[in-house]
């Protein structure tokens, strides 16, 4: 993981993503997933991209089980857009998922 | 300035890299780029029996690593993740541009793309992806654990995966759109007689509802047009693939289901381009018959790179 993506667990979400001042783009993640690996490398360079203006978020699924169901997710890896606590935007989940997408979404995000 | 190779290769399933350790063995510069991580379908595929040289069940996963690393130990350089942001595949020398940032070229291309699980285009589809609706069964089959799930198809995909869900489901409802599954009957077998399976035949979606999860499954009966819906607590989607011809379309002949019409050496009508694996227009499509394509591949491409001027090393 880069130093401009950080893992938290379900505790941390309210602090870290509900009451961020920043928009946050969440990335669930699970084991013996080779679409997550994939998704990796992109979101850390994303993650670059936007440092200071967007915070980056890996979340473990299985050891975030709640957190999951509470907010839907049934696949890895998906990613959730957040600004001034609320969602915003259209997840993204699979493999297809590119690194142009998630970095015209934050724009958007930015904009918006 | 770009990055100059012998050989690029696009895509790291079985064709891809079958043709990178044929090609950087005959001391070809040989450049592998994949969106994803090194496996192709493999990677997703639990585990992989029929493939020569492995007594016992293989995990796909393991199977990538397999070729990726035997192609690695040869000089083939995989770049993973990548994002192909350009290209002209028109001329003799061939170009990439990758992630808006750099580019390589090479005389000759092997298109290797291979082929994505087909959507099944039935409403609420992309709506529910990602909340209820799944197409890698090893990727979600743990967001499932005791829940009670479908799976829409009834060949081999459809037929192996279920079985493998059922490590994590209650009960495994499989809906096909036939009265006999199509998969090979030693998997069909082992379905039918597998006590957390059931199977509704001859039967169509046609709708996934809910408020924001997926929670209703419509189907039809396509000889009795009876409809009704089911309370499902997830969908995995295994009905068959279609090519991934983004690079070559406009290019090279399709037939009429969008695979790729190659010569028995895989060139197209283009001169330095070739295509092997599930991209190609073929009868079968097996691991097997991708590294056999690769291979082919691969071995033109050698004659064509030293008639056509080899990279400096």
């Amino acid at each position: 993981m880069s130093e401009f993506v950080h893992e938290i667990t379900q505790g941390d979400f309210d602090a870290k993503v509900t009451a961020s001042g920043l928009p946050v783009v969440l990335d669930f993640f699970s084991t013996e997933c080779p679409p997550c690996e994939a998704l990796a490398p992109k979101f850390d360079a994303v993650a670059e991209q936007f440092a200071g203006k967007a915070r980056f978020f890996k979340i473990f699924r299985q050891g975030n089980k709640d957190l999951a169901k509470r907010l839907g997710v049934t696949g890895s890896p998906t990613l959730l857009f957040f600004k001034s606590g609320k969602e915003l935007g259209e997840r993204m989940s699979g493999e297809e998922i590119k690194r142009s997408a998630i970095k015209a979404q934050v724009e958007s995000l930015l904009g918006a | 300035m770009a990055d100059r190779y012998d050989v690029i290769i696009v895509g790291a399933g079985p064709a891809g890299l079958a043709a990178a350790i044929y090609a950087s063995r005959a001391r070809l510069r040989t450049l592998v780029l994949d969106e994803s991580v090194p496996g192709g379908q493999m990677k997703t595929t639990h585990k992989v029996s029929n493939y020569p040289g492995f007594p016992e069940d293989v995990k796909g996963t393991d199977l990538a690593k397999a070729f990726s690393t035997q192609a690695e130990r040869f000089g083939t350089q995989i770049r993973r993740a990548i994002e192909i942001t350009g290209h002209d595949l028109s001329g003799p020398m061939k170009s990439f541009e990758l992630d808006e940032e750099e580019t390589v070229e090479a005389p000759a291309v092997i298109v290797a793309t291979g082929a994505k699980p087909r959507e099944l285009g039935v409403v609420g589809e992309s709506k529910f992806r990602g909340r209820g609706i799944s197409y890698c069964a090893t990727c979600d089959g743990a967001y499932f654990e005791g829940k009670e799930i479908h799976v829409i198809g009834g060949g081999n995909s459809a037929v192996e995966e279920s079985l493998f869900l059922t490590q994590f489901a209650k009960k495994v409802t499989i809906i096909h759109q036939f009265d006999h599954f199509q998969a090979e009957p030693v998997s069909a077998a082992e379905a039918l007689s597998n006590p957390k399976i059931e199977v509704i035949w001859d039967s169509e979606p046609r709708a996934f509802l809910g408020e924001t999860q997926l929670d209703k499954l419509r189907i039809e009966n396509v000889k009795t047009k009876e409809v009704r819906e089911l309370a499902t607590e997830g969908v995995f989607v295994f009905v068959g693939y279609v090519p991934r011809t983004d690079l070559v379309k406009g290019l090279v002949k399709m037939n009429q289901w969008g695979y790729v019409e190659t010569g028995e050496d895989m060139s197209t009508d283009i001169p330095g381009l070739y295509v092997a694996g599930d991209i190609r227009s073929k009868q079968f499509r097996q691991i097997t018959t991708a590294v056999a394509d690769g291979t082919v591949a691969a071995l033109a491409v050698q004659k064509y790179v030293k008639a056509h001027g080899k990279a400096a090393a």
